[in-house]
């Protein structure tokens, strides 16, 4: 465990002293600098529009800092060599890789947290600027679905582990999360589309059957965003966060635990 | 030195040249667009999928986009034309397609389409959602009441959808006996003032108080001419043949404005119209 602790430990401070980290943040702050002048534009609904904003904002930066960051704090050890390093001292492959990612999540909870925080300011200055008696809103609520864009991005962390434990090249990892997130993103709404009669679109049943795999093996997204339901103040009950909570975890282990065979079978260059 | 002379001067050169080229390049830019006009409404089920998880997002681009371009045809005082009018209703129900709770799309529905496009059908299918999604707010029930009640002339869903209304937290008062109002035919004037003051409680967009306060005063004029009549027809026990009829005999000093630039006039059934139709 220790082992464990110090490779994340490190980890986290590599990828905390990053400058992309800052370049991110400062996308960031413009985004929300941003959604402080656009929430003029609307009529009523202008705290959804604020929520809407700030939350993806988050999203949306916590994306990149883990597709910029956290799949470079893989390759650099591998591309400088570092690896060996590491490798000769008392941690055993697995616990390089579980410590690494354990890292990642310290970086993207550190990232969350603060981009969470500041992300209370545009929808405050929305509910101060013109709160209509009919919108709803709840800062439970609001807290809720940033802890969820933190659960969403530990998930693409752990994707970047497992893909990151077998390509050769960081960039390749880089692109196969990037691919298995917007799969992910989608496959729900793919699915539901096709059950749905209302549409009038034929479907094979070939491809009905390739989108339910597809629903099965890359994680579902979509349950893990609740920007609609921060935006409008609707109630998150305890059984959906339960089971969302229950499926991330699998999900993650999963991903880790074919991660770290990956690696253990691993040739260095 | 030469060399930062030279880098210096072109670099101040070229920025006054693109402080030129971009004030020619947004003019030309705004005529390229005008010509652009409306675009093509991208299908709900395609945009869910691309939208990934910013949907919600992806709504507010799509209303904002479509009243930019609805605002501009108003400031250059432009009539849409029926195509735009439902290229406006296709994205307001894409925008609802996507985040089904977003409530500005629905209210540009009750207004914009309803009052200026008469597209009350429209409006109402927006409404119809809406009271499905955000069953708490009683707003949208009373606007689909009004709609019922005021362009299709049904009571009877009016008055339900007020009732409806009513339960919701935070209703005005006066649903419930608007509602029990319209259970009784006849009185369309009276009640219609009634709405639209209760209506107009509810707003505080300039423009659209407008529209209100316009439709309001010209119900009042009428309103008070029904009453004018009513009087001849007590005192002489017939019907007057024309407006000015009222004034010939003294019940009424003049004939009060209307505020579409129309002129009152008494139909053949005895109710008041107006040459403007209250357009």
């Amino acid at each position: 465990m220790t082992q464990i602790w110090s490779v994340a430990l490190i980890t986290f401070k590599e990828g905390i002293k990053s400058r992309v980290l800052f370049g991110i943040f400062i996308i960031a702050l413009l985004l929300f600098a941003a959604t402080t002048v656009v929430i003029t534009l609307f009529m009523r609904d202008i705290v959804k529009v604020a929520v809407d904003l700030s939350l993806s904002t988050v999203s949306f930066a916590g994306l990149l800092a883990l597709l910029f960051i956290g799949v470079n704090l893989f390759g650099k050890d591998l591309d400088k060599r570092t690896i060996y390093m590491v490798i000769s001292r008392p941690v055993s492959r697995a616990q390089y890789l579980v410590g690494k990612f354990f890292g990642i999540i310290l970086l993207i909870f550190v990232v969350t947290t603060f981009l969470g925080a500041l992300s209370t300011i545009p929808v405050i200055m929305g509910k101060r600027f013109y709160y209509y008696t009919e919108v709803r809103f709840d800062w439970w609520i609001f807290l809720i679905a940033v802890l969820y864009i933190f659960i969403k991005l530990a998930i693409v962390s752990s994707i970047i582990t497992l893909f990151a434990s077998f390509t050769s090249n960081s960039f390749i990892a880089l692109v196969l999360s990037l691919v298995t997130y917007i799969i992910g993103q989608s496959t729900e709404s793919v699915r539901l589309l096709l059950v749905s009669t209302v549409e009038k679109i034929e479907v094979s049943p070939a491809l009905s059957y390739m989108v339910d795999i597809a629903y099965y093996i890359f994680p579902n997204m979509a349950a893990f965003d609740l920007k609609t339901q921060a935006a409008h103040g609707l109630a998150i009950g305890p059984v959906y966060m339960i089971w969302t909570i229950l499926y991330a975890i699998f999900y993650m282990t999963i991903a880790v635990a074919v991660g770290t065979l990956a690696f253990r079978r691993r040739e260095f260059p | 030195m030469r060399f930062l002379i030279i880098a210096a001067s072109l670099i101040f050169f070229a920025c006054i040249g693109n402080a030129f080229v971009i004030t020619r390049i947004s003019s030309e830019r705004d005529m390229l667009r005008q010509r652009e006009g409306i675009g093509i409404v991208i299908p709900a089920a395609v945009a869910k999928i691309a939208a990934l998880e910013f949907k919600g997002i992806f709504a507010d681009i799509i209303f904002a986009r479509t009243m930019t371009y609805y605002g501009g045809k108003v400031i250059r005082k432009e009539k849409l034309t029926e195509d735009e009018w439902n290229w406006i209703y296709r994205n307001a129900d894409l925008a609802t397609d996507m985040d089904p709770y977003f409530l500005d799309p629905y209210y540009m529905g009750a207004m914009n389409l309803a009052w200026e496009a008469g597209k009350v059908k429209e409006a109402n299918i927006l409404l119809e959602k809406a009271s499905r999604y955000r069953d708490w707010d009683w707003t949208l029930f009373f606007y689909l009441g009004f709609n019922y009640f005021y362009f299709l002339q049904d009571n009877e869903k009016a008055a339900y959808y007020l009732m409806e209304g009513a339960k919701r937290p935070g209703s005005i008062a006066l649903l419930p006996t608007l509602a029990a109002r319209l259970a009784y035919q006849g009185k369309k004037t009276e009640n219609s003032i009634i709405f639209l003051q209760a209506i107009l409680t509810k707003t505080e967009d300039k423009s659209l108080r407008w529209i209100y306060e316009r439709r309001l005063n010209a119900l009042k004029a009428i309103l008070f001419l029904e009453r004018a009549v009513a009087i001849y027809q007590d005192r002489f026990k017939k019907q007057p043949t024309n407006i000015d009829e009222l004034i010939a005999k003294g019940i009424l000093s003049e004939i009060p404005q209307d505020p579409y630039g129309g002129k009152f006039y008494l139909d053949k059934d005895g109710s008041i119209k107006t040459t403007s139709e209250l357009r």
